[in-house]
């Protein structure tokens, strides 16, 4: 009986157990060779000691990453610069998207305009974003140094990219100024499903306005909110490019990030074992907030 | 009297919002500085920049800056942006639209899991991938070829393509792809001819975002191009700035070159960029 129910399906549908396959093949296997197996092989690779070019790999268990964690002090400084971009890349574009999104969201004339300002470096390659500030940063030259002085503050003025005890910071600063538009448009996507209604009622009852964003626009957007922390977090976690083009991990590596030691490891040095297990060191932190955002993504079924 | 009144309560709405409007440009101005820099930069020649700095008016427009920086390698950077994007972009599309379907219409058991699998590909840090990309490149001759180069974005795109079709195509009705199963029509013809134009501005939308991150890219083409006249833009701007170090002129009419093609994007197809994002997080 079961057979037979489940012929009659069959014979309804026969070619949805191939179809479907056939649809996903070029996605499933051109996405497979390209990220999913080297992913793995990487993994892999972090357990060898290798130069990239011998015909013979040594297997040396996880030794790699004890020497990242006990003799390789510039890893340290990676991880610590990539926990302090991942904090500001959590408040600081976030924050002034939200602000952003919450001051544009209501309509006025040329409402749309300020919009597309401010949405605009969003558009702009890292290289590029980096090169524009790099001018802004030169030392004599810079606008920054040459609006300290012109204010009087001549004392502050630095050549801001070289000076190792800051040169991580204007670094931050500059992907902030690109980081700001996706968060700011995924907010003004969360506003715009709040009904107005709910904020009117908030006015009746006497809520200023910041009561009402505490207690209305607040919590109907987190999850709006939980997103933009995810995304931005793995964004952070993923920034290259803006640094190579500004410091390339100078002066004396105190910019490096895991993501460029990685690169300096693998290709410069033909540490192959070191690089790959600082990738997976990476790829093991982005889980933190990958995984739940993964959850989030697929909760529907 | 009343007159008097009723202006005293205009006035001082219309002072705040000339305030709040004051406020905005202001704010808008500081924001753009980095691009008004820039522009001020290419407009003027080497000298006056060195004497005047970045941020004052060009004492004479050179246009021939641009000519320049055209002449001494953005052009071939430029069209090797153009080659790829072009290349990229369609392909890859066919590819994500394909899968999104039968993962969202084909009432296909593995659906979920496969999608899961493929959300994966949006975390991982390219830097996971590079070493053994390498070695495949170096293996199949795709080192330093743009068609190399090629393959691996759309490899890399398949992730966001599948979840931006996917949000949209889970908005064509169930109904309408029942009754063309009914009439006989095969899954194939009701991709292209039913679910595909209807998520058309899903498809303008995946095209833009799409084609604004192939062009922007940087870190796979600097591991996988070797030769400069294959650079990318990106790469080939770096790489312009390490050399030309001192020719801000120059370097900065190649970035607006480069960011030319972005900014018109930008400005005729803008509503798709938050169509796009917005089907990426439904």
């Amino acid at each position: 009986m079961a057979s037979a129910t489940a012929k009659s399906a069959k014979l309804r549908d026969d070619s949805l157990r191939f179809l479907p396959w056939l649809f996903l093949a070029p996605g499933l296997i051109i996405y497979s060779i390209v990220v999913v197996y080297p992913m793995i092989y990487s993994s892999w690779l972090s357990l060898f000691r290798w130069d990239g070019v011998a015909p013979t790999k040594v297997f040396v268990g996880l030794d790699n990453y004890v020497t990242l964690l006990t003799q390789n002090d510039v890893f340290w400084i990676a991880l610590r610069n990539n926990a302090i971009w991942l904090v500001a890349a959590l408040l600081l574009p976030t924050s002034t998207g939200l602000g952003l999104a919450i001051l544009l969201n209501s309509k006025f004339r040329g409402s749309h305009i300020f919009r597309s300002i401010f949405y605009f470096p969003a558009v702009l390659s890292l290289a590029v974003v980096g090169l524009i500030w790099t001018w802004i940063y030169h030392p004599d030259l810079g606008l920054l140094n040459q609006a300290l002085r012109g204010v009087g503050l001549k004392a502050f003025t630095r050549n801001w990219l070289s000076d190792p005890n800051v040169a991580l910071y204007p670094v931050i600063i500059a992907a902030t100024w690109n980081a700001v538009g996706l968060p700011m448009l995924l907010f003004l996507a969360g506003l715009q499903t709040i009904p107005e209604e709910l904020h009117e009622a908030a006015k009746v009852e006497g809520a200023g306005p910041i009561r009402r964003f505490l207690y209305v626009t607040f919590p109907l957007l987190r999850e709006t909110t939980l997103i933009v922390l995810a995304i931005t977090a793995i964004n952070a976690l993923k920034a290259y490019d803006i640094i190579y083009a500004m410091t390339n991990g100078g002066p004396a590596n105190k910019t490096q990030l895991l993501s460029t030691w990685m690169y300096f490891l693998t290709y410069n040095y033909n540490q192959v074992g070191l690089g790959t297990a600082i990738a997976v060191v990476l790829f093991s932190l982005t889980l933190i907030f990958a995984i739940p955002y993964i959850r989030f993504m697929t909760r529907k079924g | 009297m009343k007159q008097t009144i009723a202006k005293k309560e205009i006035l001082p709405g219309q002072s705040k919002v000339a305030l709040f409007y004051a406020a905005l440009i202001l704010a808008a101005l500081i924001w753009f500085t980095p691009v008004i820099t820039l522009i001020l930069t290419a407009l003027k020649d080497a000298g006056d920049f060195a004497r005047n700095g970045a941020f004052s008016f060009p004492q004479s427009i050179r246009w021939a800056n641009f000519k320049e920086a055209w002449d001494t390698g953005v052009k071939n950077y430029f069209w090797n942006s153009v080659i790829v994007t072009g290349f990229k972009v369609p392909i890859g599309i066919i590819i994500e639209s394909l899968a999104a379907f039968a993962l969202t219409h084909m009432h296909f058991k593995w659906a979920d899991r496969v999608f899961t699998y493929i959300l994966i590909g949006l975390i991982v840090p390219i830097q996971m991938t590079l070493v053994p990309l390498t070695l495949l490149m170096n293996a199949l001759g795709l080192i330093d070829t743009l068609a190399g180069l090629t393959i691996l974005y759309i490899g890399f795109g398949v992730p966001f393509g599948v979840l931006v079709m996917r949000g949209f195509f889970r908005t064509v009705p169930v109904a309408i792809i029942e009754a063309a199963r009914l009439d006989g029509c095969s899954w194939f013809r009701i991709f292209y001819r039913i679910a595909l134009p209807l998520a058309l501005p899903a498809v303008v939308s995946l095209c833009i975002l799409d084609g604004v991150s192939t062009w922007n890219e940087f870190i796979l083409a600097q591991i996988f191009l070797r030769s400069d006249e294959l650079r990318t833009l990106p790469l080939g701007l770096v790489q312009f700035s390490t050399q030309f170090s001192t020719q801000y002129d120059q370097l900065a009419a190649a970035v607006l070159i480069a960011v030319l093609p972005i900014v018109l994007v930008f400005l005729f197809f803008q509503r798709y960029f938050v169509a796009g994002m917005g089907g990426a997080v439904k």
